[in-house]
């Protein structure tokens, strides 16, 4: 495809979504969905393309090649495991057979558990540990910096308050109950305030993403339409 | 053992496998400094590595499986006179010819997908600033009054305003502490929540494989 083609089909889509801000008018409205609907179909057919050459046709490719393993165990166990996975990924089809649904239970079984192991171990040697330790590390030179330990204070209060706030033990005393001290409800109005401003931080920059991603398309129209 | 109860008892022994394996495998320093640290390590590893492999192929399948799908569930809707599906579908037989008759050739990508996905995104800007409008309507407390504020401070904070380094500088300093602590307490709760989940899932407690 050329430049210029790329060009015009790239200002025609960009005009089609853009479309939607004008309001599910006749006509108009329809040039929104149509430009969805190529979307859906040509992501749907990347996915299977990146499917394929991505997972299925290099484990295919390996398997061939007598001399690569994946495991210690060789390469004829890795023919096994290739046979075994196709075997469970057709298994699937077999849902709508209801005598059959523990087969194809057992192998979503499989997959949801393996997926369930690999983020409890993810998430306790990739985001618990680490965040952990470096929300209770105080840094060695904060002695001569009052503000650095200050602000490593604020992140610790912050941190544990937040996470406070979180734990919802005292949702069965219906509010402020005498169930929740007055304790409690401090260290939750202040794990609040930073829950609050981390949202707006990310809803801030959201913002700013799409808007210079918006400025962009625009540009790029304008662009289009001098040339 | 009934239907369930093998879903759940295959779930069990699964898991407890590929966490025990991902735990301890490739890493001899648990086992001392022995001459058979190594090999054991080794050995740990490769029941977590055959399951991960297994799963990944079984996930790729499931994806081919998931897009036959769609492309029934259109062709069906094609025949019940929708015509955006023909869209779809032809989008779909488009993309599958480019690609397979141009192998390496991107322009498709850069022509269609890259603009519509660059567009929705800028589409996106519309409905935050809306909602965030919306916020004081619908939330007119402390608590929205300090979102829109914090949200105007980070929005200021980033203009290039030499009159504005003030408000730039509270910028920096909320990014950097409040932020960072209100992000890290959300990410620990996301990963005690994902332990949660996947503890209950090993033990059979949250059956979401039942179908």
């Amino acid at each position: 495809m050329t430049e210029n083609a790329i060009a015009l089909v790239s200002f025609v889509l960009t005009l089609m979504v853009f479309s939607y801000l004008l309001g599910d008018l006749p006509l108009v409205g329809v040039l929104y969905r149509i430009a969805v609907y190529i979307f859906v179909g040509m992501t749907a057919a990347f996915t299977l393309i990146v499917s394929y050459e991505g997972l299925i046709l290099p484990y295919l490719q390996d398997i061939q090649n007598t001399e690569t393993s994946w495991t210690t165990l060789g390469n004829s166990a890795d023919v096994v495991i290739f046979f075994t996975a196709l075997t469970f990924g057709l298994l699937l089809l077999l849902k709508p057979i209801r005598s059959l649904t523990w087969l194809t239970n057992s192998v979503y079984a499989v997959v949801i558990v393996v997926g369930a192991s690999v983020a409890v171990v993810g998430a306790l040697s990739g985001t618990l540990f680490p965040l952990l330790h470096a929300t209770v590390t105080i840094p060695e030179d904060l002695s001569s910096d009052f503000g650095a330990l200050l602000d490593s204070l604020i992140i610790f209060v912050g941190t544990m308050t937040a996470l406070f706030y979180f734990h919802y033990q005292t949702r069965a005393n219906s509010g402020a109950g005498p169930g929740q001290s007055r304790l409690g409800r401090g260290f939750r109005h202040i794990g609040k305030v930073f829950i609050v401003t981390a949202l707006a931080a990310v809803y801030a920059s959201t913002i700013l993403t799409s808007l210079t991603i918006l400025s962009e398309r625009v540009s790029f129209l304008f662009q289009f339409g001098a040339t | 053992m009934g239907p369930a109860g093998m879903a759940a008892f295959v779930a069990f022994v699964v898991g407890v496998t590929t966490i025990l394996s991902l735990l301890l495998g490739d890493n001899p320093a648990l086992f001392g400094a022995g001459p058979g640290s190594d090999e054991l390590a080794r050995r740990l590893a490769l029941p977590g590595d055959v399951l991960l492999r297994l799963v990944a192929i079984v996930i790729a399948v499931s994806i081919v499986i998931g897009i036959a799908n769609l492309l029934f569930v259109h062709v069906g809707r094609l025949a019940r006179g929708k015509i955006y599906s023909a869209v779809m579908l032809a989008s779909f037989a488009f993309t599958m010819y480019w690609s397979i008759t141009n192998k390496g050739d991107a322009s498709l990508l850069e022509a269609v997908q890259v603009p519509i996905e660059s567009a929705l995104a800028a589409l996106l800007f519309v409905s935050l600033a809306l909602g965030g409008s919306r916020v004081m309507q619908k939330r007119a407390d402390i608590w929205g009054l300090l979102f829109v504020a914090l949200v105007l401070i980070v929005l200021l904070g980033s203009l290039p305003l030499a009159e504005l380094a003030p408000v730039k500088a509270w910028s920096d300093w909320l990014m950097a502490i409040p932020v960072s602590a209100g992000a890290r307490a959300i990410l620990l709760g996301i990963a005690l929540g994902s332990v949660v989940a996947g503890v209950r899932a090993l033990l059979g407690q949250d059956r979401a494989y039942r179908g």
